[in-house]
């Protein structure tokens, strides 16, 4: 390791020279069968079973494969498994693996990995300490392989909640480098990361779905943010563009690239913490509720692309999403005023709200708050950190009055409410209430779908009219793709599908 | 020659002794800030497992004043160390940043000798003429203008006027040098317009100076020509302290210009050094701390070298 | 004992300098004070049906993303850009002479010492210190303006050192230790005053680099907090809509601009009326 001080010094001398060995970017041009997608997260995190951030699961979401898959539309389909068995206790899932499905190291699927895999992500494996790596997998008791390729899945209780985690990532038995060097069974394979720069994927030639994918080569572009991305698109340099707000999208050239739309299955929160003075007092929560116009945030921080919320969940999550609630909480600056009288704040009160300071748009929204609370004589103080010192302090340690953070999204309706639970370490509002507690170790028991999805509604209805927080959007994404590719389909979630991404003009 | 040696020696221990008291610095600052590199790095929705799964991989678990000594250890034996957020040789990833930025500042200095130089020799001709108070005015004006500011109104400019200039889009030089000095071109201009302004007005009075010196007069009398007398003698002199301003203009620009890189999109040193404290990277940090230390003081060393090379009444002392 | 204060000279460039310097100072100075007791709309109040107007009769400056008047902005902006490069270089500047000239007069280890210490900080990331600052003395803007100060004060310090060991050879201050003066008196009396035509622009400087250095702290939520602005803030705030509202780019940085030139003009005229005097 002695050359990499050596190297510094060689650099500052010689940097031309030197820099030969810094990576390379490929410029999109014709005749080429490759794409660059601009990302605007550096990513890190390679592991499928400890990829958490949105950054990099967006990438390795191309990489890994799991027993199950969703699509764009939001369904979960089999994937390297062909199909499931689930016991009517739903405590044992037996599942069939598929055949001719080769690794990106040239091994072929076996329940083997299988077993691995849902183990390691579970805590399982002789050498982890039970806790499981993927929380949402930690009801599992054990894993075996059974005749006939099958893999039987064990819980500690009956779970019908639990598919949809499923999808985590498969890799080779006994494979333990996956931050270093990714092996999925993915449609492309992990080439390189060059920090702060890129991520290269290639091609998949041994891809278990046959003619796919299209592209050769797929990079990931490290974008500083949103308006380098947009100075790159403008450029040519990358193809593709996700999370615009529309006024930059608008700035683009029309007959080079399309603008796809989407809802992002976000919820942006102005979260309330339930246990500080007085935002302890449900009156006073309600007060805020009524004192905020959702429409002119999302006006000023998405320039009106988001869809307006009042419960905990997306409209995007279909049935679970609960229509009767919209409009509960419509602007009404009068109704605030007699609340916060009730509750004896009639002149108002201070409070401050520690915001990220890296995300513009929850400062933002910060900002606009800030101002229409005024109208109520709520003298809001906004306190920004960067966002280390906010994972820390709000996040893990809950020392904060209010702040406003977009909850990531998810299809499985039970891990987007799993934090209302008042034992959830996501629980970052303290917000307590022994009936959601007692719903939500319910509705895992629970087989019949329109009884869960009533006991859903029942949750949801509890957190509205407990005003636990200001739910405020689920801002859309805006995508800009080159016209030159076609295919490319819009998630709603942090996902990059390029798989069916294929290359029609220059 | 003991002299010499021991003034090196001197500057050895001088650059040694700052780079352990940064180092200290930073390792202080680190113990007292919050927030957790793992948590950074996995985001809110990572459960305890993960955070400490990927704590124990980094060794973070261990204590930091035990993460500095192994640090410090690193670096007597050349081991900068491994970055945990880029999960890469610190050294490397420096290198691989300093094309930018010692790229920019190459440019801004060949503009600011390019530029200042014959307008500080022009003006100096006839001081008090037009041209001259015009070329001092502008150089007024443009040292007062931040290379933010200019970076800012540049940007404007080139994507309103000229099509010509790609604004962003970094190539690297291996693939396309020509690109790589064309995306550098207008942030250089940035960053070196205000130190063309300082260059211009030192070397303009600097020039002036000498041109009133007796030993100036006395070669004019001996009917040596003008242009002989500015390259023989006014230059060389001049050049003291020239050599002095640009020591502290690259210090300037090596160390990163954080603003002009994140206005210009460009993977330089200054974004790096941002990325390595927001994700709480200690050994990164501490690398490139450490690096632009030794920079400084480099520069600084050399400066006086050059400085008594140029000037022989200069002794080193 | 002749020090460089007891000269009335005027030379007519020096008067030029000032002119220009004071008015382009005070239209940042009057904007200032004006925004003490009226705005033309609450700088803070947003307003999202009337968001990035360009320049109009009613909003002569146009309004930003948030709807808000840049005109009421920009006044109030004034506040903060004066009260943060003003205090931040006054505490860099004390620091900076406190150290640099005993450093420069005494030489030998102490000089050593407070160089050493002086580069280190050098390198040391301000923007760390800035975190750092907050994280002990908590989120104000005076504690990074501190911070700021501890940044800034080894330029200052280093200006000082090499101008005092200057100086120091010069007969009558060899004279005034031989008669036992002791070195507080000499240093304070003697050699800062004639440390003042090249303190100046090194001020200047500051003050610039200072507004700038705060803006760019926003990244990390340090320096002002929203609503507040400063210059710098704004400037940083509306790069994203450059291409779209310039009139959010172009007013900010006129009124740095002015506010540098400004005192950069008077600073020129001071050093020139005192280098002419001193020559006399």
């Amino acid at each position: 390791m002695k050359n990499s001080i050596k190297s510094i010094v060689i650099a500052s001398a010689v940097a031309l020279t030197l820099s030969g060995f810094a990576g390379c970017t490929k410029k999109p041009g014709a005749a080429n069968n490759n794409a660059v997608v601009g990302i605007t997260q550096e990513p890190g995190i390679f592991d499928p079973h400890t990829v958490v951030a949105a950054g990099d699961e967006e990438i390795i979401f191309n990489v890994y494969e799991g027993l199950y898959k969703y699509d764009s539309k939001g369904d979960l389909n089999p994937c390297l498994a062909t199909d499931v068995a689930i016991s009517d206790d739903a405590s044992v899932y037996t599942f069939t693996i598929r055949e001719g499905v080769k690794f990106h190291d040239g091994s072929d699927l076996d329940a083997a990995d299988v077993v691995y895999s849902l183990k390691r992500a579970a805590g399982l494996l002789e050498n982890q300490d039970g806790t499981a790596l993927v929380q949402e997998l930690d009801p599992i008791k054990d894993v075996k392989a059974v005749d006939g390729g099958k893999v039987e899945v064990t819980l500690e209780s009956g779970n019908t909640e639990l598919l949809s985690y499923f999808t985590t990532g498969i890799i080779p038995d006994g494979y333990d480098n996956c931050q270093a060097a990714p092996v999925g069974t993915g449609p492309f394979k992990f080439e390189s990361y060059n920090p702060g720069q890129s991520v290269i994927l290639v091609k998949n030639e041994n891809y278990w779905q046959k003619g796919l994918p299209y592209l050769d080569k797929v990079t990931f572009k490290v974008c500083a943010d949103m308006d380098a991305g947009l100075t790159e698109l403008a450029a040519g340099s990358i193809d593709i563009f996700p999370y615009l707000t529309t006024d930059r999208a608008n700035q683009l050239d029309k007959a080079k690239y399309n603008i796809l739309s989407n809802g992002s299955n976000m919820v942006q929160i102005f979260a309330l913490n339930n246990s500080v003075e007085p935002l302890n007092n449900l009156k006073v929560r309600q007060a805020i509720n009524y004192a905020v116009s959702r429409k002119d945030v999302i006006s000023v921080t998405m320039d009106g692309a988001g869809v307006e919320l009042t419960t905990a969940m997306s409209p995007a999550m279909g049935s679970y999403y609960d229509k009767s609630l919209d409009g509960t909480f419509a602007q009404d600056i009068e109704k605030a005023k007699t609340l916060l009288a009730e509750a004896g704040y009639e002149n108002g009160f201070n409070i401050t709200c520690t915001v990220p300071s890296s995300y513009l748009i929850h400062v933002n929204t910060a900002v606009e708050l800030a101002s229409e609370l005024k109208a109520v004589g709520i003298n809001m103080e906004i306190k920004q950190v960067d966002w280390a010192t906010w994972l820390d302090k709000v996040y893990t340690n809950r020392q904060y009055e209010t702040t406003v953070i977009a909850l990531t999204s998810s299809y499985a309706p039970y891990d987007v409410l799993d934090r209302y639970q008042s034992t959830s370490s996501g629980n970052f509002i303290n917000y307590k209430n022994d009936k959601v507690d007692e719903l939500m170790a319910k509705i895992p028991t629970i087989t019949d779908t329109k009884e869960k999805t009533e006991l859903y509604h029942q949750v949801l209805k509890l957190l509205t009219d407990d005003a636990c927080s200001v739910y405020l959007q689920d801002p859309t994404t805006i995508t800009a793709v080159s016209t030159r590719l076609e295919g490319y389909n819009v998630y709603p979630m942090y996902v990059q599908d390029m798989s069916q991404v294929k290359v029609t003009g220059n | 020659m003991q002299g010499k040696a021991g003034y090196f020696v001197g500057k050895l221990i001088e650059l040694l002794v700052t780079l352990l008291l940064v180092s200290l610095l930073v390792f202080a600052a680190f113990s007292i800030i919050p927030g957790d590199t793992a948590r950074v790095m996995l985001g809110p929705e990572a459960s305890e497992a993960q955070v400490n799964l990927l704590r124990s991989q980094l060794g973070l678990d261990k204590p930091l004043v035990a993460r500095y000594f192994s640090w410090l250890f690193g670096i007597l034996t050349f081991n900068p160390g491994t970055s945990y957020a880029y999960n890469m040789n610190v050294g490397e990833l420096i290198a691989q940043r300093l094309p930018v930025t010692v790229g920019m500042s190459a440019i801004a200095m060949v503009m600011v000798i390019l530029i200042s130089y014959p307008l500080a020799v022009l003006s100096a001709r006839k001081p008090g003429r037009l041209g001259d108070q015009v070329c001092s005015v502008i150089g007024h004006v443009l040292f007062a203008i931040p290379p933010y500011v200019a970076s800012l109104l540049l940007i404007l400019l080139a994507s309103s006027l000229f099509s010509l200039v790609t604004v962003g889009n970094y190539v690297m030089p291996s693939e396309d040098f020509f690109g790589y000095v064309g995306c550098l071109l207008l942030p250089s201009f940035a960053i070196a317009l205000p130190k063309i302004a300082m260059s211009f007005k030192f070397l303009r009075s600097s020039i002036i100076e000498q041109r009133a010196s007796d030993y100036v007069r006395t070669s004019k009398s001996h009917g040596l020509s003008d242009l002989k007398i500015l390259v023989r003698h006014v230059l060389p002199n001049s050049n003291v302290s020239s050599i002095t301003i640009i020591s502290i203009i690259l210090s300037d620009i090596l160390g990163g210009s954080l603003i002009v890189e994140q206005v210009f999109n460009l993977p330089g040193l200054g974004r790096l050094l941002l990325s390595a404290i927001s994700r709480r990277d200690f050994p990164l940090l501490s690398g490139i701390v450490f690096y632009l230390a030794f920079i400084t003081v480099l520069l600084y060393f050399l400066s006086d070298i050059l400085a008594a090379i140029t000037d022989p009444r200069i002794r080193l002392k | 004992m002749e020090t460089v204060r007891n000269n009335k000279y005027r030379s007519p460039e020096a008067s030029a300098f000032y002119t220009a310097g004071l008015i382009l100072l005070g239209i940042v100075v009057v904007t200032f004070i004006v925004s003490l007791f009226w705005t033309p709309y609450s700088p803070e109040a947003t307003d999202a049906a009337s968001k990035l107007l360009a320049p109009c009769p009613e909003h002569p400056f146009g309004t930003d993303n948030f709807g808000r008047d840049v005109l009421s902005r920009i006044m109030s902006a004034s506040k903060y850009t004066i009260y943060i490069s003003a205090a931040g270089v006054a505490i860099a500047l004390i620091l900076g002479t406190l150290a640099g000239i005993p450093a420069g007069y005494f030489g030998g280890y102490t000089d050593k010492g407070i160089m050493l210490l002086g580069n280190s900080i050098m390198c040391f990331p301000g923007i760390l210190l800035a975190l750092v600052a907050v994280a002990v003395f908590g989120a104000s803007v005076t504690n990074v303006i501190w911070a700021l100060g501890l940044v800034f004060a080894p330029t200052f310090a280093r200006v000082c050192r090499v101008g005092t060991m200057e100086i120091k050879e010069l007969d009558y201050i060899t004279h005034a230790r031989v008669m036992g003066v002791k070195p507080g008196r000499i240093m304070a009396m003697h050699i800062f005053p004639n440390l003042v035509p090249q303190l100046l622009p090194a001020t200047v400087i500051g003050l610039a680099n200072m507004t700038l250095f705060e803006s760019g702290m926003s990244y990390l939520g340090l320096g002002v907090q929203p609503p507040d602005a400063s210059f710098g803030k704004m400037l940083s705030d509306s790069q994203a809509y450059i291409r779209v509202a310039p009139w959010l780019v172009i007013f900010p940085a006129l009124m740095l601009v002015f506010y540098i030139l400004g005192l950069y003009f008077i600073s020129e005229g001071l050093r020139v009326n005192l280098a002419k005097g001193g020559k006399r």
